[in-house]
């Protein structure tokens, strides 16, 4: 027993000798290549300086963000915008536009409400100058910039930064509002499957001509619109707080480059969008642009475009004219 | 031409913070209080195995701050120093966000998180404005490059830690004093 106890006693011994000679012969280069690695990996140390990140040596992430802007958000959000514009100005012209078979009535009926118009142009104008803006933050060193004098290219960067900083504050409560207010009437339907096979009716030629789709208040694009909008909205307000109020959320310098990146993606998503938004609603759909005008619409349009909802509230009574 | 490099050799560095306050009294015209361009970190403070070093803009050939930024106001000399435009620059802080060095700085101004000009580490060449104007004095420090002088921290540097120059010339003076210390891995700490 006693001897066994003492080889015990003497194997651990080796043991951690061998250990510890182990330790000293790998002292130099484990210690350093450790230390090394953990700088790598964003070790954190002691410094006098007060400045932001200050305390740590290196801030590790994937550099691919880079290529990823410049050569693909950058030329896709001017294909969201220039190329959007130009495939739909061709669609309308082989296609034309969508007229109303009786023409304008002179009825109008009620649609939205002073508060609803309001809020929706809340929300729209902001979102306009944030495209625009937005789009030379993105994009413009690429496309503007060479074609520009350094003044005026730093006097349009500028600018475009700062209405970039001040229309997010109301287009932040207009995409609040519209989402939460808006939900109930944009909720899908059976018959949107049906709408969207026929591409709304408002393809003139071949097997879709003439058709008119049943829909109810908000047809199945309006309501894809909406929903894009709603989600991918949500998406660029909370990444877009991150890059706007970097002292309350003080996001990392890593999450900041994802917000960047997310914030880029979801407003080449709205971009794209916006523009189906507002020719369908400017050009393509006679009598549609007076909705966000006066709140109303001609009974032709309704009954046209929105059969559903106009005979719904032709029955339960909430059918209301303009007086 | 040469392409300028920094480098601080970790075992000269004794974290005395000189060439943090030479380059705060050489570039004082164009700092706003609080920004200070270099500092020096200490890791494993108090411990086995100490090790300081000191850290201003790298001066990157690939530079991320000059890839994300959206007003392409970065430029590099034909000296492989990274300096930037404050005229264009907007204060949106991507530069700070790529860096991985956290050498750009930025003071706070306007409304919400808004910050002002970025400021970084010149490698003491100034800005894009004429040598030794007054408005490249203000905007950006002292340009001693222009001066055929290196900058101000590493020349002022007490143990030469810090070297400051072309990359050939400052990695191998380093390869020599790694050669004398006689241990090829005593590179770090």
């Amino acid at each position: 027993m006693k001897n066994i106890l003492i080889a015990l006693s003497v194997a651990l011994n080796l043991l951690f000798c061998g250990f510890a000679m182990a330790n000293t012969a790998e002292e130099p280069s484990s210690a350093n290549e450790l230390m090394w690695t953990q700088v790598k990996d964003g070790a954190q140390g002691v410094t006098t300086s007060k400045g932001q990140a200050h305390n740590q040596l290196i801030n590790t992430y994937d550099m691919r963000v880079f290529q990823l802007r410049s050569d693909l958000l950058a030329p896709a959000i001017m294909a969201a915008l220039f190329g959007m514009i130009i495939v739909f100005v061709l669609f309308i012209k082989v296609n034309g536009i969508s007229k109303l078979h009786g023409g304008f009535s002179g009825k109008m009926v009620h649609r939205w409400s002073k508060f609803d118009v309001s809020i929706h142009w809340l929300g729209a104008i902001p979102c306009l100058l944030l495209i625009l803006t937005g789009l030379t933050l993105l994009a413009g060193r690429f496309f503007f910039h060479p074609y520009l004098s350094e003044g005026l290219w730093a006097g349009l960067i500028n600018a475009a930064k700062l209405v970039h900083d001040y229309m997010a504050i109301p287009f932040m409560f207009g995409w609040l509002l519209m989402t939460v207010l808006w939900a109930k009437n944009q909720m899908p339907k059976m018959y949107d499957i049906k709408w969207m096979l026929y591409v709304g009716g408002y393809i003139n030629f071949g097997p879709f001509k003439g058709k008119h789709p049943d829909a109810g208040f908000a047809n199945a694009g309006e309501k894809l619109w909406f929903w894009t909008f709603a989600l991918f909205g949500l998406v660029i307000c909370a990444s877009g707080m991150l890059l706007l109020f970097p002292n309350v959320f003080e996001p990392s310098r890593t999450l900041s480059l994802i917000a960047l990146v997310l914030h880029s993606v979801s407003a080449i998503i709205i971009t794209a969008f916006s523009i189906v938004h507002i020719f369908m609603a400017t050009v393509m759909s006679e009598g549609g642009m007076e909705c966000m005008v006066s709140g109303y619409c001609d009974e032709n349009w309704a009954t046209q475009h929105h059969n559903l909802w106009f005979d719904e509230i032709k029955q339960n009574g909430t059918l209301t004219y303009k007086k | 031409m040469a392409t300028m490099k920094f480098l601080c050799d970790t075992k000269r560095c004794i974290e005395c913070n000189g060439c943090v306050t030479a380059c705060k009294n050489e570039n004082d015209s164009a700092l706003e209080w609080g920004i200070q361009r270099r500092r020096v970190v200490t890791l494993k403070d108090g411990e086995p195995g100490e090790a300081s070093i000191s850290v201003a803009c790298m001066h990157c050939t690939d530079a991320p701050c000059m890839a994300v930024c959206p007003t392409d106001c970065f430029y590099r000399t034909e000296d492989g120093i990274v300096l930037h435009n404050k005229d264009t620059c907007i204060g949106c802080g991507y530069c700070f966000y790529a860096c991985p060095f956290g050498a750009p700085q930025f003071p706070q101004k306007s409304t919400f998180g808004g910050r002002g000009k970025m400021d970084k580490c010149t490698f003491c060449a100034g800005g894009p404005e004429e040598d030794h104007s007054e408005a490249e004095r203000l905007k950006y420090g002292s340009n001693r490059i222009a001066e055929g002088k290196l900058p101000m921290c590493a020349e002022l540097c007490a143990t030469k830690s810090l070297l400051a120059g072309d990359a050939g010339v400052v990695s191998n003076i380093y390869r020599e004093r790694v050669a004398s210390r006689g241990s090829n891995k005593a590179i770090w700490g």
